[in-house]
């Protein structure tokens, strides 16, 4: 029977609810060789044994620096949840702890696992069936590790800072809205709704600018997409060749030969850029096809920018008419070329008014330059190559932001119109999202930081 | 006489007389032991009942049959409507009782009650016989044997009072303490802990210069917590007063503070946080120089006047100095000086959400007993003790309502798995799904469950139920109803200044802004108004205003009834959860949680476990509701 080779995987499964403790799951054959390189067992007792917990310390085995003082639990495979040999690592619950655990284990030899990448090898080594998989990776599809990896180091720096910020001045409010809200005989000063209206307003700028740094640190760690719309046969498989610098999508003189949409990965200014070659804008000739141009359109849809080509060795047909007039209704980054510069030119250049327009010509390679340049020309202009400003969110970091940023909006929206007690509701939840963006306890007890600040008495 | 009853109570305090009622209305025979029939319902501390979360509990215990509402209902010397301008889900009643006449209704209500025996007693032994109760022994040697007992031993159990550097054996109120009960606990395998709380001085009405002080009156029409008295008038309320500590006040607390047992250090620390005695405020925040006392009545019979925000055990000495200190009270005479108290309670994580023992079965504890302060905290817990001891007994399903569902869920659940030192009070802000669990609502959420249990007849039933359906008729019948832009609706519209009409906006859209109300829509659309009733008109107002967030609200609420859902220690164990981690496995096993919503809250169970659970919980579940069972247990 085939064996596909399996490798060892990581990732962070934090706790629920109150958690001081991050546990990280490791699973694969070399988990306990992986363990042996950073962690320093307490005690005498043999490394690993089933179901056993082992005190110690996990130590940068180059530096010589301890990370934190944790606890694994070991279990040997076939005896525990994928099956495989696992190791849960319970760190202490601070994500830049959490986050060196995770590059320890990764620099030594694991990897960071995918999403529902454990249930899928409990599912392999026969240990539930497929519906409960099924179950599990829909609970499990917010929590994509490697992201959220990436984001904790992210958060280490200032945006999470910025977040702390902004929830402690909502959470100061907060608190005294609630203050009067449960005891209201207690002589404490009801909030100025206005007031704070207008603090959260500003509150709420701030977060819109943190959510486009977010954003684009999404679109650019997925890779800017850029799609290439034309006629078939207008050369943008060979367009894509040549940007790529190799063969990738099949060049034929038969128009439609690319029937579904190729995606292919390239650095254009340290951005990270995916070219989409779609299957040409026409009337469907076939089933086949028609699937193909419903994609295309998908594609345009979903991309970032969109690269008009055109064969500017033919007259322009009906169908360039029609892919201007799209170009033109779409409300995206645009950039026209015109293809084929090293035949006789016979396409009217009035087609391409209003556009910035590259001439190109694959085949003797000219123009590619300019391409490239007015490509990083948009993305500069839409901030893209501002990596300091940009923000990593994992998915469920994301979400939690966008939690916040409606709850606020509610909040805002509110004022004066709203009852303070579902203003309490809204502000609330904002607090309780921010926390989630920076993976701080989620618990927060309002009652206590009442009893904190305020003398109640009544 | 009998020496055998289906339920025994202990102690007639707040939750006493609840669980006693509620197990004799249900058809159980009951005793209600007491040390002293004539402080039965005794309000040893302050004279009111309400407010944001009490009052919630109130109006429960009310829908369910409970007797507390419809007895200060009765019996209240001022009612009062709070939180009114902060929005309906912190809205709340609050009443001023009249000590004398709430204890005189509520022992007349005990003896008129089939089924329940009054017995004057000190219970100072627990009869257990592998694990499961059989009776009590008395001082006089007197043995009572029973299925099920309720112990609500409120403040008495090793009572001390404390009064500066004084000290002696004694329960609130003069009475005497409880002892032998502690032992016996511990003997059978519970244990207990010491909590402490205080109240202030009471003085003389006469001496009291009223003339000075801001006089706060109640609200005549108010209504009562019970449905029956929801559009009740109350004429001749009495008033309390408003006063301040000044300079003065804090000098002369800072002064005594030596005596202070807070700095003596003769009690216990765990007391109640939110109403902290004077001394401890000035410790506290000692750079604060206006406290609010409030001056309240007691009886309109009783000449005593209770001091709220005055809370002290600092000697006598001490108390009359500082309130010679205070505007109003310059000559006041105390007739009876505050104290502080130190008793016996559980220590936490050692009864269910039915506030059946986990130790020993059979076994019901309620009130302060379990750790909370507050009469209505303790009524509604000897209302869950009293319903579920009864329940047990016929061996019908426990009952407890869910904390989606109501205040009373809120605090059973919370209770059941406080481990933190100090008592616990309900407040709205334990209440995550408030928006909810209004004051309004209550009747909605809870009067199935009351009739289900038995102690909502047929006829109040069916006069809620025709109340409800009236309100979500008319909800559903606005629902269709929309406003056009014509220009007479346009200007009405902005002499309401209530915004424009540009195109047909639904009615349910225009309720929900504001100053637009019910009335004055219908009169706009000259509809009908088939509510009049300004309870009703309320309640739909509310229900629409606050739709976008009830239905928010109502995402989370089903995610926690699912995992509210799945009752633990699991008595089935699938194969497939063998995979769950060791610590998991041993928590969904155990006996610690009543259900697995309260192991995650405890953070018992880590994510990919819980999703693991829930996978398979998910297909039992779809299973068994195809089967039309409800619970997984």
């Amino acid at each position: 029977m085939y064996k596909p080779k399996i490798d060892t995987i990581a990732a962070v499964s934090t706790a629920q609810g109150r958690a001081a403790i991050s546990i990280i799951r490791v699973s694969g054959p070399n988990t306990f060789a992986i363990l042996g390189k950073i962690f320093v067992r307490g005690g005498k007792k043999t490394f690993p044994l089933p179901y056993s917990a082992f005190f110690g310390k996990i130590v940068d085995p180059i530096a010589q620096q301890v990370i934190d003082e944790v606890i694994v639990t070991t279990y040997l495979s076939p005896n525990s949840y994928t099956g495989e040999d696992i190791a849960e690592i319970g760190a202490h619950g601070n994500p830049v702890v959490v986050s060196r655990i995770m590059q320890l284990l990764i620099t030594n030899g694991a990897r960071a696992a995918e999403a529902g990448e454990f249930t899928k090898r409990a599912f392999l080594n026969g240990k539930m069936d497929l519906l409960e998989v099924e179950a599990i990776s829909q609970l499990l599809a917010a929590n994509t590790t490697t992201q959220a990896t990436m984001a904790l180091n992210q958060l280490d720096g200032l945006p999470s800072k910025f977040v702390a910020e902004i929830r402690e001045k909502i959470l100061k409010h907060l608190v005294q809205l609630e203050a009067s809200l449960n005891f209201p005989e207690d002589a404490i000063e009801s909030i100025d709704e206005y007031q704070v209206g207008r603090e959260l307003r500003k509150i709420l700028n701030e977060l819109y600018i943190f959510l486009d740094n977010a954003k684009n640190g999404s679109l650019v760690s997925e890779g800017l997409k850029v799609a290439l719309l034309g006629k078939p046969n207008s050369g943008k498989s060979s367009l894509m060749n040549c940007i790529l610098g190799r063969d990738r999508a099949i060049v034929t003189d038969i128009p439609g030969t690319t029937r579904d949409t190729l995606e292919e990965s390239i650095l254009i200014a340290s951005i990270p850029v995916k070219i989409i070659d779609t299957a040409g804008m026409r009337k469907p000739g076939d089933k086949v096809e028609a699937i193909g141009i419903e994609r295309t359109l998908k594609a345009v849809e979903d991309a970032y920018a969109v690269i008009g080509v055109f064969d500017g060795s033919v007259i322009e047909t009906e169908e360039d008419k029609l892919i201007i007039d799209n170009l033109k209704n779409l409300n995206k980054n645009v950039l026209l070329i015109c293809n084929k510069t090293d035949l006789p030119q016979k396409i009217s250049r009035k087609l391409f008014e209003g556009f910035k327009t590259v001439n190109l010509s694959c085949k003797e390679g000219t123009g590619l330059v300019e391409v490239f340049a007015a490509l990083t020309d948009i993305f500069k202009s839409d901030g893209m190559a501002n990596f300091d400003e940009m923000v990593l969110l994992g998915a469920q970091q994301a979400a939690a932001l966008d939690k916040a940023v409606s709850a606020l909006e509610r909040a805002v929206e509110g004022i004066g119109k709203n009852y303070q007690d579902m203003l309490a509701i809204d502000m609330e939840e904002t607090v309780r999202e921010l926390g989630r963006v920076n993976g701080e306890t989620v618990d927060m007890n309002t009652l206590d930081l009442i009893f904190e600040r305020f003398c109640i008495g009544k | 006489m009998n020496k055998h009853f289906s339920v025994i109570v202990v102690g007639g305090g707040h939750a006493g007389c609840e669980a006693a009622l509620a197990s004799a209305r249900l058809g159980a025979d009951t005793l209600l032991v007491t040390l002293n029939i004539s402080t039965i319902a005794l309000m040893p501390c302050n004279p009111s009942i309400g407010g944001p979360g009490k009052g919630h509990l109130v109006r429960e215990i009310g829908v369910l049959g409970g007797e507390m509402a419809s007895c200060i209902d009765e019996t209240c010397l001022q009612m009062k409507w709070l939180n009114t301008s902060k929005g309906p889900a912190v809205r709340s009643r609050r009443a001023q009782a009249d000590k004398y006449l709430y204890r005189q209704r509520m022992i007349e209500t005990l003896f008129k009650t089939p089924n329940l025996v009054l017995r004057q007693g000190h219970v100072t032994e627990l009869l257990v016989e592998n694990g499961i109760i059989k009776g009590i022994m008395l001082e006089t040697g007197l043995i009572f044997t029973c299925e099920k007992l309720i112990v609500t031993s409120g403040t008495y159990l090793n009572a001390k009072i404390i009064l500066g550097k004084s000290s002696w054996s004694g329960g609130p109120h003069n009475q005497s303490a409880a002892t032998g009960l502690s032992d016996s606990f511990i003997k059978n395998g519970i244990n207990v802990r010491r909590l402490q709380t205080a109240t202030p001085p009471r003085v003389l009405d006469t001496s009291v210069r009223f003339e000075k002080l801001r006089e706060l009156p109640g609200d005549i029409d108010s209504g009562g917590f019970t449905w029956e008295d929801r559009l009740r008038r109350y004429e001749n309320q009495i008033s309390c007063f408003l006063t301040f500590t000044d300079e003065r006040s804090v000098e002369a607390v800072k002064r005594h503070l030596p005596n202070s047992p807070l700095v003596l250090e003769n009690i216990t620390d765990e007391g109640p946080k939110h109403c902290p005695s004077i001394d401890r405020k000035i410790l506290k925040f000692p750079d604060m120089i206006t406290h609010q006392i409030f001056i309240e009545p007691e009886g309109r019979d009783s000449r005593e006047l209770y001091l709220q925000g005055l809370t002290t055990a600092m000697p006598p000495l001490a108390q009359e100095d500082i309130l010679s200190s205070v505007a109003g009270l310059e000559n006041a005479v105390i007739l009876r000086y505050g104290y502080a108290i130190e008793y016996d309670a559980l220590s936490p994580g050692q009864f269910r959400k039915t506030m059946e023992s986990r130790i020993v079965k059979g076994l019901y504890t309620a009130g302060q007993l379990n750790g909370t302060s507050g009469y209505e905290e303790a009524a509604a817990q000897g209302l869950i003790a009293g319903i579920n001891a009864v329940l047990a007994l016929k061996n019908k399903a426990p009952y407890w309502p869910s904390r989606t569902q109501s205040y009373i869920g809120v605090l059973v659940d919370d209770l059941s798995i406080w481990d933190r030192p100090e008592p616990y009070r309900i407040t709205p802000g334990h209440a995550e799904f408030r928006l909810t669990l209004r004051d309004d609502s209550a009747e909605r959420r809870l009067i199935k469950d009351g009739y289900d249990i038995g102690l909502v007849s047929q006829s109040r039933y069916e006069k809620i139920l025709a109340w409800k359906n009236r309100i979500e008729n008319e909800i559903v019948r606005m629902s269709d109803l929309s406003l056009l832009p014509k220009t007479e609706n346009r200007e009405m519209l902005q002499k309401l200044n209530t915004g424009d009409l540009k195109k047909r906006v639904s009615c349910i859209e225009l309720l929900q802004r504001p100053g637009l109300g019910y009335n004055q829509l219908m009169d706009l659309l000259e509809e009908t108004k088939v509510l009049t009733d300004s309870d009703e008109i309320y309640s739909l107002e509310t229900d629409i205003k606050y739709k976008g967030y009830a239905e928010r609200e109502k995402e989370k609420i089903v995610q926690t009834q699912f995992l509210e859902k799945i009752r633990l220690p699991i008595s089935f164990f699938d194969l497939k959860l063998e995979i769950l981690s060791q610590e998991t496995k041993l928590v969904i096993k155990s006996d610690k949680y009543d259900d697995l919503a309260q192991a995650v809250k405890k953070g018992a169970v880590s994510k990919t476990d819980l999703a693991l659970i829930l996978a398979v919980y998910s297909q039992k579940m779809h299973a068994n509701s195809l089967n039309g069972e409800e619970d997984v247990k």
